[in-house]
């Protein structure tokens, strides 16, 4: 690409493609900058060839000649040069009108209603799935066959050893750090009291609801948010089943059954972890230790334990369904709804877990 | 008999296929320069298996894949990506990057394989889209768009960088007769203002008609002609005269 500048003539000699463009863009613009003519003759006669990056160039030389008030006469252009130009030119391309901006309050109101429609939208989600979960027991059609044993094993098995192990450790933990404070009142034994309670009420359904957050949650949300963008969802409808019910009531039931399964497990591995450390570090024996906790524990521990993990299975595998039924776009939108369902269902329930342990075990007249 | 050097394309004797179940059984084609090239054949006769091939993004079990000359299969990955840039693609279902508007779309290869300053892109983000139709569409999102609209932005992207080996697959299924029409019109102005070349993937007769100017026909994984069009109908094979008659009509 050979260029000659002139005061008012500018002659291009061979091809005026992108990569020239990228090389001489600079040059050009200046030379035109500092070009005070009234008339500039851009001599095509000896272009060879020309792509649309040479067409966009000499648009944009027209262009901001105009504004500083020069003209640009292209001249001699072959006729092959002329058939581009008027076939990539991309001057007579009109731009979309840039979307308007609302004034504030509109767009408070917008973003009020926004919300209010999202409300809505989560009580028929809700209302849908206690409505579907509840038929489902009776009527078992709108489901795929076996779908409700496979859930049991993605959900619950699967997530049986990182509970064990986690509950086991928790235990072991609670019982050694508590052991070394009551040890110097010589209430090792309250160890065992003290775990056995905080497991059952707390420990045991708060870990096991956080694994199943972070495991079940997160492919729940995932897996729902796919389909919507892929229109599997859509397909679903057409075919006259309801996404809901198809998907997510076999998960909603896999999760009701599992989640107290394996809080109940929970809850006994991690008073068998601070028995072990009751018996070796702190010389109790297997039966003194075992006998404590029985005595320490009513049945309403266990109880409210068990409520406690049906309430976190149906805050977890609802908010996954709300972030992924909601979900629209593409791949990094699954990514978003995934990630915010695993927070927002954690935050739910620590918050359930506080509402819950007031209305249980709050007493205004007498300290528990 | 064509001269070799003319071949942008040439495939020989190529046989693929997927976990061991074979789907290209010794497919010979060629592409020449300068020349819409049209793939066809049944659905699921694997087309876009080959097309798929000639970016190596799949590698073949046997046979050679030739283009611009040279052979990709052996080739190292620096060398491969620099012979990408001269080589535009639309894929069957757009490919669209969903989280990025249309223009941002159209303004990758721009931004990443070239030196042109942001304006010059802007400017040729929207030439392409007005190739296709689509300058009202710029600050969409992929998903906002019909399945026809997606496929034309796609195709914009193709040609960001007016590459002079341009793979279609199916530019014009899903859209009307009208806009299908106008794509064609837009291909055989690339080909003869840009020369580039072509090889595309359809099953539009209409458009075979306007645009071939050679077809590759497969069938059931092999190659039963690859010439010039008019040479095709000629050519007496039972599977390609029966799908030129039963997709006329009237
Ligand atoms: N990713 C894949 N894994 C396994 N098999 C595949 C895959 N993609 C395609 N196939 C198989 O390869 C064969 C050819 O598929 P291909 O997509 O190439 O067909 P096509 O000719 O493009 O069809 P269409 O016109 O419907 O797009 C089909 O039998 C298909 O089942
Ligand atoms: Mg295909």
């Amino acid at each position: 690409m050979i260029i000659d500048v002139s005061e008012n003539s500018l002659t291009f000699e061979g091809d005026l493609d992108l990569d020239a463009v990228g090389e001489h863009y600079k040059q050009l613009m200046d030379w035109l900058a500092k070009n005070r003519e009234k008339n500039i003759y851009l001599d095509l006669a000896h272009l060879n060839y020309l792509d649309s990056a040479g067409v966009a160039l000499l648009d944009e030389l027209y262009d901001k000649a105009q504004k500083q008030g020069t003209r640009l006469h292209f001249v001699a252009a072959p006729n092959n040069i002329q058939a581009t130009i008027s076939a990539f030119s991309s001057r007579h391309i009109q731009k979309p009108e840039p979307k308007p901006v609302f004034p504030l309050f509109e767009r408070v109101g917008q973003w009020a209603y926004q919300i209010w429609l999202e409300f809505v939208y989560l009580i028929y989600l809700v209302s849908d799935a206690f409505y579907f979960t509840v038929i489902q027991l009776v009527s078992r059609k709108g489901v795929r066959k076996g779908e409700f044993s496979n859930q049991c094993i993605l959900i619950g098995m699967d997530a049986f050893p990182i509970v064990a192990l986690i509950s086991f450790l928790i235990g072991f933990i609670l019982a050694l750090q508590s052991a070394a404070q009551l040890r110097q009142f010589g209430a090792s034994i309250y160890v065992a009291d003290l775990v056995a309670i905080s497991m059952t009420r707390e420990m045991g359904p708060i870990m096991t609801a956080i694994i199943f957050a972070g495991r079940s949650g997160s492919s729940i949300a995932a897996e729902i948010a796919t389909m919507v963008v892929t229109e599997e969802t859509d397909a679903l409808k057409s075919m006259g089943l309801n996404p809901i019910r198809y998907n997510l009531v076999p998960k909603i039931h896999a999760i009701s059954m599992m989640m107290p399964l394996l809080t109940v497990l929970s809850m006994l591995l991690g008073i068998l972890g601070s028995m072990v450390i009751g018996i070796t570090y702190l010389d109790i024996g297997v039966k003194p230790f075992y006998n404590q906790v029985v005595n320490a524990l009513i049945l309403k521990d266990i109880v409210t334990g068990i409520i406690k993990s049906v309430v976190f299975a149906w805050l977890i595998v609802l908010t996954a369904a709300a972030y992924g039924f909601r979900t629209r776009g593409g791949a990094a939108d699954v990514g978003r709804a995934t990630t915010a369902s695993v927070v927002t269902s954690i935050f739910l329930v620590i918050l359930a877990d506080s509402l819950l342990g007031l209305i249980f075990y709050f007493d205004p007249t007498s300290p528990i | 008999m064509t001269n070799e050097s003319d071949n942008i394309v040439s495939v020989a004797h190529l046989t693929s296929g997927y976990n061991g179940d074979k789907v290209l059984d010794d497919v010979s084609m060629v592409a020449r320069e300068n020349e819409i090239t049209v793939i066809l054949g049944a659905s699921g006769c694997g087309k876009t298996t080959l097309l798929k091939h000639l970016i190596r993004l799949f590698y073949p079990w046997s046979g050679s894949i030739a283009i611009f000359g040279q052979e990709i299969t052996d080739m190292d990955e620096p060398e491969f990506n620099e012979l990408l840039l001269k080589i535009g693609v639309l894929f069957q279902n757009g490919a669209l990057l969903n989280s990025i508007t249309v223009s941002e779309n159209i303004a990758i290869p721009l931004e990443q394989h070239t030196t042109l300053p942001a304006t010059l892109i802007q400017r040729l983000v929207l030439i392409k889209l007005g190739l296709v139709e689509l300058s009202h569409a710029l600050d969409k999102l992929p998903s906002e768009l019909s399945g026809g609209m997606r496929k034309r932005a796609s195709l914009a992207r193709a040609i960001a960088l007016d590459p002079p080996l341009l793979f279609c697959d199916e530019p014009s299924a899903g859209l009307d007769p009208v806009t299908s029409e106008s794509l064609d019109r837009l291909l055989l102005k690339l080909r003869d203002d840009l020369g580039m070349s072509m090889v595309i993937v359809s099953h539009e007769l209409a458009s075979i008609h306007r645009i071939a100017d050679s077809i590759v026909f497969l069938d059931d994984g092999k190659c039963l002609f690859c010439g010039p069009v008019n040479e095709a109908k000629s050519a007496g094979i039972a599977e390609i005269d029966r799908f030129f008659r039963v997709g006329e009509f009237g």
